[in-house]
């Protein structure tokens, strides 16, 4: 025993402890690496001679960097690059170094069904783009009557192209020198036994030896040219490896793969190595990899671009994607190579791959690495207006540095601890020079004096006419004052007879609600204590009307008769939610579910849902086609804002800090659908109303019932900008209260206590935190 | 020789070099006043401004915290915590600590045998729970909590009822966090009587043994009264981990917990979450004399009572 | 004798066995649960986890053992080996330098009487009593004035300062007998002699005491670094734990399994020293 727990045994034990973390982590670093876990813990702080490391270094230190030390020089600096003018309406399928080793591109033209009505080639020489009018894939695409989907070169300089047929079939086409084409692989995408469809793959790539690789969602493979499956590689049981990012080079499969790169041996299929990518990969999934020739991997993504030798341990950031285009969140990464001279080249598409853009990322030794001045931006959780925004400051003001910092990774949790740390710093007056305020105890920093009055700046935007001022105003202080302005709103949207409609005024009305069926669509009862909440919080937390027994009391006996009308439970069993498909156990903040379906197929007397864009509107107009005699209304003057920002009162950037402000709010930021809200800008809103999806479709169903809708129409894009105008109520909840009458009112709404029980307990965690 | 002699004077009190003890203080001296007597001044300056510390208000926040129906009832209930933990924790890690030195002792003296035997296993087990992340420790504690727990179902099981309490969000949140924080901190306090218990002269124990004295004797009148310093050493320890059972009790009951367990630490917490450091800063002063008196009172006692004269 | 030697042991045993089974079991079940593929755990423990409402079925073994979390946690995270070795060079050092700073203060609390004595020896106490949400913004200040924020010394430098161990190793000092210190005069020691010489070996367990509830408390310490590090790359190892908790329930066991195995070796050590030194100063036996 004594040798077992003694002295000896113990340090063994550590040792060994040690030793494994080490041996744990070369093995995540690659089986032939050489880089332990020291050099990676060790270098990360080290200072490189790019700008990612240095931006670290800068960070910690900043101190030294004020007091006017020595500046590190040297970043790569991002340039436009004109692209022909009728590329604007067309769709990048693909952007590669061709078998000339010229930069090209390929194209589509789409008509308005969405299909494609042309295809085009496009040469990049002499600093300048030109169209190939003579390129032979045009003619073959017109012959085969093909979608054109992904283009790629063989070694011996032949183009091969994918794409679908009016029946929705892939095919693999190899144009030879004389412009004739010959199909491969043809049964690889033959539709299977008792299929509709067969194999649509997102990309293929011709390897040296002729053999061809096809990406497919869930696996990659390797075929001859005659058709025989060599390997099948990169299986993803999982799924979670939506797009097929990867490339060949050499002997070697470098691809995605659940949450870690990893290389494969092409001629055993053994995998040999995988490398972890997480501090480079950013918050988005879209990243694009390509190799250095020696065995490295780039990665480009919204974080930048990031390059790892062949053995290597360590990423090296050699862009901070923060300063460039690669952080826009507007943008789409379609290809990103590497020039002949050092240079770098990223194309970039918007929305459906159209609006492309492109790059040159060039070295310049005499940028200072970080830009001189630094503007931060603080936000719990990342938000993708602010980030666009960010992207879009940083491109107008290349002096300065937008730091964009989030507490949390997207889905963390946010703790106390969090709020804490920001609160420590705001009261030893520092912290970022914009704080988004979602989530963070904002009366509190109005109250105290955290944050800088906007008044004049509202003014001033007012003023220029292209504001939605309703949104602006509706944070004004009684004394003129305003501290925090909405980047975002969305709205509840109530689709319902106008008995139903009418029910929605106030808490006694829709307790009052006598229907054929109930008023609204059962769900967990958090979402409908949180729904009510929200729809009525001028009366409930404005008028403050919860806060006293008796109306907790009515708003808990609500709710109850609601839930009870319809079914909601606390929480469902998993077999339940497979059921019943129509509530879960999922919670959203403002407890609107979509519940325009529910209506739809006659389960309650109305439906609500949250517009956070014009393409949530597609269900509920479907549905009100479907119902003619239904209203289609917001309710009350309800809205929902977020991205809320203030600046920071302590800031030494003020004038920046509005400068940022202003860019948030406008037009070349708000116009960009970002799927998290609309504009607060009213040239913006009228911009994204504009907007046509072609070939846009949602649909929804269980069992018998199911629904599918289009794209809004013109007018119902200009019916919800126009309700929009209209809305004036904030829809301001705390966030604490919630939360105690959620906990609290479980017992009541499962039957175990009575109302006033349950206000009681309510009541008394209520009152301590109101005293407080 | 004279010189040595002067010595032996200084350490027994009546020093002649007075500045040799400032050469052994200064180090940590200068260090202490920096990072935390500077920092307390400032929450002493705080306390007495307003919550961003432009102006200064007087006593205004000692009213506002006095009069502060939430800082009563968090007052009231830190008292009664530390009433009801101080002493059974004492009590129980001083009890486990002597039964292992105890037992070990008895091994030791025992012809065949090699090694601590068992009680390095036992004194390591005693010490994990405070090696443990309280985010994950909740989460087993949930695990006997919640209201489908295996507590609830044990209850069924014996009384033949449905049970379906949800122990932490219940009355009964009191005694389980008590439960919580002795389950997490009797290993630190153990850490601390045992270095006690080894440091108490064997001498002392053959003498007694010599004259006949029984176990309890000798606890009584030697191991007693040698931790006596161990004691408040112990005491004041456990004060400070008591601020930090709130985490456990955060994490388990949320901040808003049932009223019998709202402590100083949430009420500090949520101040601090409204940004109301003028009220934080002026309760924590309080704080400290309601704690520095009875701390101090307790030291000098031991002084004064000390069993060996310096 | 001997006899009745042993029974009384059995007692001892029996009674210890007991308090430790109080450890044993939610540690297993803690253990089961680091080892459990996460469909198991889910649908044990879906209602502990937050994620629904279903009878918990407790386990002090895995149906189905997985070393999944494990391997997700070792292999597949680097951002764990980056925390760990973060922890390392935060929570070495520091304790390092409370041996250093600290020491001689106790021994000067200790063993000299000398003017202020008694004042300052309570506001150590006071200073160490107060919860750091308290002095946050404060400390914070002072670092941000002495440029330490963002770095591993934010954490170290205050930490070395803590007046916790100074405290402990006070209580130790002063239990050694003067005689032995007049011994030591005798000899021809200085007062740096007698603190090494007598001090530092007598003062052993205290001292070692001290230093390990320091590295459990630095090793396990939440609001410092969240508040002094906004560089997540500086972040040490106890805030991993809650960023993950939230989803990944067995990887979160696994981590705190891991979390809490260095603590504990570094305990195994110290206890052995403590017997060690303890038998080497003569004082027992």
């Amino acid at each position: 025993m004594r040798r077992l727990f003694g002295k000896p045994m113990a340090w063994l034990l550590m040792a060994a402890l040690l030793v494994g973390m080490t041996g744990g982590c070369q093995k995540n670093a690659g089986t032939e690496g050489d880089g332990g876990f020291r050099t990676e813990s060790g270098s990360s702080r080290e200072p490189g001679s790019q700008s990612g490391q240095e931006q670290k270094t800068e960070s910690a230190g900043d101190q030294g960097q004020a007091s006017g030390g020595p500046v590190a020089m040297g970043r790569y600096k991002e340039t436009e690059i004109a692209l022909p003018e009728e590329m604007g309406t067309q769709s990048l399928i693909r952007f590669l170094r061709g078998a000339s080793g010229n930069l090209e591109m390929y194209t589509v033209q789409r008509d308005s069904s969405g299909s494609v009505a042309e295809a085009f080639a496009y040469v990049y020489k002499d600093g300048s783009w030109e169209k190939q009018a003579e390129w032979a894939g045009t003619q073959v695409l017109k012959e085969w009557n093909l979608d054109l989907a992904y283009v790629d070169y063989g070694q011996d300089g032949s183009c091969y192209l994918g794409g679908t047929d009016s029946k929705y079939r892939y095919h693999l086409l190899r144009i030879d020198g004389d412009g004739s084409a010959a199909e491969l692989l043809e049964e690889v995408f033959e539709p299977g036994d008792g299929r509709e469809y067969g194999l649509v793959p997102p990309r293929f790539e011709i390897l040296d030896d002729g053999n061809i690789l096809v990406y497919g969602y869930d696996q990659v493979e390797l075929y001859t040219p005659s058709g025989t499956r060599r390997l099948s590689l990169a299986k993803d049981f999982n799924g979670s490896t939506s797009d097929a990012r990867g490339f060949a080079e050499g002997k070697e499969l470098v691809v995605v793969l659940e949450d870690e790169i990893v290389r494969y041996d092409l001629e055993t299929g053994q995998m040999t190595g995988s490398i972890a990518y997480d501090e480079v990969k950013g918050d988005r999934e879209n990243v694009e990899l390509f190799g250095d020739g020696a065995g490295g991997v780039y990665l480009a993504g919204e974080a930048g671009l990031a390059h790892i030798g062949q053995g290597g341990s360590l990423w090296e950031i050699l862009i901070d994607g923060s300063l460039t285009h690669l952080g826009m969140r507007s943008l789409y990464l379609q290809g990103f190579l590497a020039g002949e001279q050092g240079e770098y080249y990223g194309v970039f598409s918007g929305n459906m791959g159209k609006g492309i853009q492109m790059f040159c990322y060039e070295y310049d030794p005499d940028l200072a690495a970080v830009p001189p001045s630094v503007l931060t931006i603080y936000s719990l959780e990342d938000q993708s207006t602010v980030r666009q925004a960010a992207s879009q400051f940083q491109s107008d003001h290349p002096e300065v540095k937008v730091e964009f910092r989030t507490a949390v990774e997207k889905g963390g949790t946010v703790t106390e601890e969090m709020i804490q740390s920001l609160n420590t710093e705001l009261l030893g007056g520092r912290g970022a020079d914009i704080l988004i305020l979602d989530g963070l105890p904002a009366a509190s920093y109005v109250e105290k004096g955290v944050l800088m009055d906007l008044g004049s700046l509202v003014d001033e935007l007012e003023g220029s006419g292209t504001m939605l001022d309703n949104f602006l105003e509706g944070f004004r202080q009684e004394d003129g004052t305003i501290y925090q302005v909405p980047a975002r709103v969305g709205f509840p949207l109530l689709l319902g007879e106008e008995k139903a409609v009418q029910a929605y005024a106030s808490l006694e009305t829709m307790a009052a609600y006598q229907g054929e069926r109930p008023l609204m669509a059962g769900h967990n009862y958090e979402n409908l204590l949180r729904r009510l909440a929200y729809l009525l919080s001028p009366e409930l937390f404005g008028n403050r009307t919860i806060f006293e027994k008796d109306g907790l009391v009515r708003y808990l006996e609500t709710v109850k008769a609601l839930g009870d009308a319809n079914g909601s439970k606390i929480v469902f069993t998993s077999e339940e939610e497979m059921e019943r498909m129509w509530a879960g156990n999922y919670v959203r903040k403002s407890g609107v579910v979509g519940s325009a379906i529910h209506y739809d197929n006659k389960m309650c007397d109305s439906g609500l849902e949250e517009i956070d864009g014009f393409g949530d509107l597609a269900i509920p107009a479907q549905v009100r086609v479907q119902n003619p005699q239904s209203q289609m209304v917001p309710v009350g003057k309800i809205y929902l804002p977020t991205a809320m920002a203030g600046i920071n009162r302590s800031t030494a950037n003020e004038e920046l800090a509005k400068d940022f402000i202003r860019c948030l709010l406008s037009v070349e930021v708000q116009k960009e659908d970002l799927y998290d809200g609309f504009p607060v800008n009213r040239e913006a809103l009228q911009q994204m109303a504009d907007q046509e999806h072609d070939g846009y479709m949602v649909g929804s169903g269980v069992g018998d019932y199911s629904i599918s809708a289009e794209w809004p129409a013109k007018e119902v894009r200009m019916e919800a900008a126009a309700m929009l105008e209209k809305l004036t109520v904030p829809a301001l909840v705390d966030e604490t209260i919630m939360k105690m009458i959620v906990e609290g009112s479980g017992d009541y709404l499962d039957g175990k206590q009575t109302s006033a029980q349950a206000a009681d307990g309510i009541l008394r965690k209520l009152s301590i935190y109101l005293a407080e | 020789m004279k010189k040595r002699a002067e010595q032996v004077v200084a350490v027994s009190g009546r020093s002649r070099k007075p500045m040799v003890p400032w050469f052994f203080l200064a180090p940590s001296l200068i260090g202490v006043v920096v990072f935390y007597g500077l920092p307390f001044l400032d929450v002493v300056k705080r306390s007495f401004q307003d919550a961003m510390g432009t102006r200064y208000v007087g006593l205004d926040n000692y009213k506002a915290v006095l009069d502060n129906t939430a800082f009563r009832l968090a007052a009231a209930n830190t008292l009664r915590f530390l009433l009801m933990c101080l002493p059974l924790l004492m009590l129980l890690s001083f009890g486990t600590a002597l039964l292992l030195t105890a037992g070990a002792a008895r091994r030791a003296r025992r012809a065949d045998s090699k090694g601590q035997g068992p009680y390095g296993i036992l004194r390591t087990t005693l010490v994990l729970p405070m090696a443990i992340p309280a985010v994950s420790m909740v989460l087993v504690w949930k695990i006997f909590l919640c209201p489908e727990g295996v507590l609830n179902q044990w209850l069924s099981g014996v009384t033949g009822q449905e049970w379906q309490v949800d122990w932490a969000f219940s009355r009964w949140a009191f005694p389980i966090l008590v439960i919580t924080y002795l389950w997490k901190h009797m290993g630190y306090d153990m850490v601390l009587w045992l270095a006690g218990l080894q440091a108490v002269p064997g001498e002392l124990y053959e003498a007694a043994r010599i004259d006949g004295a029984g176990i309890w004797a000798r606890l009584w009148y030697i191991t007693l009264p040698e931790l006596r310093g161990t004691f408040v050493l112990a005491g004041v320890l456990s004060v400070v981990n008591s601020f930090r059972v709130y985490r456990e009790a955060y994490l388990l009951a949320g901040s808003y917990p049932d009223s019998s367990i709202y402590l100083l630490p949430h009420l500090f917490a949520h101040w601090f979450l409204s940004l109301d450091i003028q009220k934080m800063t002026a309760a924590a002063v309080l704080l400290t004399g309601a704690l520095g008196v009875p701390a101090w009172g307790v030291w000098l006692l031991k002084r004064r009572k000390g069993g060996r004269q310096l | 004798m001997k006899k009745s030697l042993i029974k009384g042991e059995k007692g001892i045993l029996l009674l210890l066995f007991g308090v430790c089974l109080l450890v044993w079991i939610p540690l297993l079940l803690m253990t089961a649960a680091a080892l459990m593929p996460e469909d198991e755990l889910c649908w044990r423990y879906l209602s502990p986890l937050g994620l629904g409402q279903a009878p918990v079925k407790a386990a002090l073994l895995p149906s189905y053992p997985s070393a999944e979390a494990l391997a997700e946690l070792l292999l597949r995270s680097p951002g764990f080996f980056v925390m760990f070795w973060n922890s390392c060079i935060q929570v070495v050092p520091m304790v390092l330098g409370q041996l250093l700073v600290g020491a001689p203060a106790a021994w000067a609390f200790a063993r000299f009487r000398f003017p202020g004595r008694k004042l300052l020896f309570a506001v150590y106490v006071i200073l160490m009593v107060l919860p750091f949400q308290v002095t946050q913004v404060s400390s914070y200040l002072v670092l941000d004035r002495l440029g330490l924020l963002d770095s591993h010394l934010a954490l170290i430098v205050p930490g070395i300062w803590a007046a916790l161990p100074v405290f402990i190793m006070e209580r130790s000092f002063e239990a050694i007998p003067e005689t032995l210190l007049e011994a030591a005069y005798l000899d021809g020691a200085g007062e740096w002699g007698a603190f090494f010489h007598v001090g530092l070996p007598l003062g052993y367990p205290g001292i070692v005491t001290a230093l390990l509830l320091s590295f459990i408390e630095g090793w396990n310490g939440l609001e410092q670094p969240l508040t002094y590090l906004k560089d997540k790359t500086l972040w040490p190892l106890s805030l991993y734990l809650p960023d993950i908790a939230a989803d990944k329930g067995a990887v979160a066991f696994a981590a705190a399994l891991v979390t809490c195995l260095l603590p504990v070796l570094v305990y195994l050590n110290c206890q052995e020293e403590l017997e060690q030194g303890v038998a080497a100063s003569g004082l027992k036996e």
